[in-house]
């Protein structure tokens, strides 16, 4: 008994020295990919079912249905919370055949090699994308990509409970709020909405600055409730009255509730996060031409109009989606966001290394302070 | 250990016989335990490259910022809160194992399949349940029409570990009383011992060592857990799991999360060795 118990110990540790051995190797052999594998060509035609990894309640579920009963394919849907959750999961090595990550998450994954480049003129409705995206930032001739939705980040409110906000950041922690105020468990959007506060510039890596955001997220803390990204569960269910959160996620909400007038947007004016998301089809993907069907299915202008009008973001498509998102601007212009903002407005831009770190690092402080 | 094991009493042959089902065990444990352990091991030395892909290496400075100050309230708000959830598990679990051991009678095991019936479900989705039914304007409130908030609290949170983990406490105390012979507790009233005298001095003694090892089994998870505090906690909750969640699924740096999770298992190790030590006492002083 008690040798074979040693006898584990000592294989087990023989183990642990074995793999730190393998100094300088790569753990994940799942993601490692070479620029030959994305150029791989593939047709677009249904070859198999979906495996399809996107935010929850990001995209209307009939156009998923409908695809299901027009191609005889399952969408097998999974959902992130967070840039990083998608990241975790693909380092994993699990396979999907869609993903939407945002421009900048994007462009880490194409230095990566982990996106598949894709024709578009097999999309019959790419070409409809606006102008603006032709040559997008994040992936050059949008080989690997093509945009999904637009979105502004600002405060989602009750009107009901709070009345009118006063048009700043701080009115996440204003008393009416009660402490119903959430902030969104992101760590871009996080330190993001500080360095607009302060002032910085909304990507910066400087230590001093930084440090500041950190000290401002640290000094609302005791008037939030929580950091959370179920933007539309706290809302609806009243648990937030205020909520940090993408535009779009308010015309969700308010397609959910039965006092829709109440539920309210505000852009901030010391500035406002744009950003955008793609479509993008992983390197590892076993149905890349299912993909490629399901995104030219969604861009149909009937359906990016349905789609729009039920996650409430705008599709950066000229025809049915554009015309939809005007539609809802037109009821509430506040949650107008247009590709002009993105030119005007400040992105996120993709950190790397010791930047991204100084991010963590800072957001971890605020989490345990 | 006990003495069945000695190759004097049963056999060399019998010993051979029972080591052969220890197999899969072994190879079980070794593949799905020790492995991964050694993995972990390893990556926590490491870093990562820009896809966040753990890279092997010597990085002993992921151990150095594991033991900055800012964590230690962090680490002392999770003992405090398992702490806490043992004594609940504690005073609700006892007298739920003391029924169903005395009294269940014929129904004892219809019980006891009752105790561990949510289990049938994750935890992670039993949690969901409660914030459904203690929102603002959740379940309960709608229903008593009170304006309660429940949500975000550390009473929530401590209450999220009792109800996930108090299984752990009754089993192991209703497998102890089971166990003891009832005519003790006679004895002890034939000897003018009141209730109160014969439960403190014969029946919670006998069962000590099952309130150890249900102390053991609730505190172990509890201080880990960052479901609860997650879920049903606000920002001044937050536990040890939750920022080594945020580790691995936030800030993309597994080489930090797998020192803190090292650090955290060395840390839980202490208990673990201070409880084995008394059951091995225990158990010596059963025998003699």
């Amino acid at each position: 008994m008690s040798l074979s118990r040693r006898e584990l110990l000592r294989s087990g540790a023989g183990l642990a020295i074995g793999a730190a051995g393998l100094s300088g190797c790569q753990l994940n052999s799942g993601v490692q990919a070479s620029a030959g594998e994305t150029r791989k060509p593939f047709a677009k035609k249904i070859d198999g079912d979906l495996a399809y990894f996107n935010w929850g309640e990001y995209i209307n579920p009939d156009i998923v249905k409908d695809f299901e009963k027009r191609y005889g394919v399952k969408v097998r849907e999974s959902n992130f919370d967070s840039m990083p959750a998608m990241m975790a999961k693909l380092r994993a090595g699990i396979s999907y055949d869609l993903i939407f990550p945002t421009a900048e998450f994007a462009q880490r994954l194409i230095r990566g090699n982990q996106l598949r480049v894709f024709d578009h003129d097999k999309l019959r409705n790419a070409d409809a994308v606006f102008d603006q995206f032709q040559q997008p930032w994040y992936d050059r001739n949008s080989a690997h990509t093509t945009p999904y939705t637009i979105y502004a980040t600002g405060l989602g409110y009750r009107g009901d409970k709070v009345g009118e906000l006063s048009g700043t950041w701080r009115d996440l922690v204003s008393p009416e709020a009660e402490g119903r105020s959430f902030i969104l468990d992101d760590f871009q959007e996080g330190i993001g909405m500080a360095n607009m506060v302060n002032g910085y510039d909304l990507n910066t890596v400087d230590p001093e600055e930084l440090d500041r955001s950190k000290d401002f997220l640290i000094d609302l803390k005791p008037k939030l409730r929580g950091f959370s990204s179920d933007t539309i569960g706290n809302m609806t269910s009243g648990n937030a009255w205020i909520q940090h959160l993408w535009n779009g996620d308010v015309v969700n909400v308010r397609n959910q509730v039965d006092n829709p007038e109440d539920f309210k947007f505000q852009k901030c004016r010391e500035g406002i996060p744009v950003g955008s998301d793609t479509f993008a089809i992983p390197v590892n993907a076993k149905h890349p031409g299912t993909a490629l069907m399901f995104i030219d299915f969604v861009l149909e202008p009937e359906n990016a109009a349905r789609n729009v009008e039920w996650i409430g973001y705008p599709m950066p498509y000229r025809g049915g989606a554009e015309e939809a998102f005007a539609g809802l601007v037109k009821d509430d212009p506040s949650i107008a966001v247009t590709v002009n903002d993105l030119d005007n407005g400040q992105q996120y831009e993709n950190l790397e290394g010791e930047g991204r770190k100084a991010w963590d690092r800072a957001w971890t402080q605020v989490k345990v302070a | 250990m006990g003495s069945r094991l000695d190759p004097g009493e049963g056999g060399v042959s019998e010993q051979r016989f029972a080591s052969g089902f220890l197999f899969p065990g072994a190879v079980w444990l070794l593949l799905f335990f020790l492995v991964p352990l050694g993995i972990l091991l390893a990556i926590s030395f490491g870093t990562t490259d820009d896809l966040g892909n753990s890279l092997y290496g010597w990085h002993p400075e992921n151990y150095r910022d594991a033991f900055d100050p800012l964590f230690a309230p962090v680490l002392l708000r999770s003992v405090g809160y398992a702490l806490a959830t043992v004594v609940l598990c504690l005073a609700i679990g006892y007298p739920i194992a003391y029924y169903i051991a005395r009294f269940g009678g014929r129904r004892k095991n219809v019980l006891i399949a009752l105790v561990v019936l949510p289990f049938f479900v994750n935890y992670l989705v039993r949690t969901y349940a409660w914030v459904a039914i203690l929102g603002d304007e959740g379940i309960f409130n709608g229903a008593m029409n009170t304006d309660i908030r429940f949500l975000n609290t550390p009473y929530a949170v401590i209450g999220g570990l009792v109800y996930g983990y108090l299984a752990f406490m009754i089993l192991p105390i209703y497998a102890a009383l089971d166990r003891m012979d009832p005519s003790l507790i006679e004895a002890g009233k034939d000897l003018y011992g009141s209730r109160w005298h014969t439960f403190r001095h014969v029946t919670f003694p006998h069962t000590f060592q099952g309130v150890l090892a249900g102390a053991v089994l609730v505190f172990l998870p509890a201080v880990g857990d960052f479901v609860s505090a997650q879920l049903l906690g606000g920002p001044d909750e937050y536990m040890v799991g939750n920022l080594i969640q945020q580790q691995f699924f936030a800030a993309e740096n597994w080489p930090f999360g797998a020192a803190l999770t090292t650090l955290m298992m060395l840390f839980l190790l202490i208990f673990m060795v201070m409880y084995l030590r008394s059951a091995a006492k225990a158990s010596r002083e059963a025998m003699a």
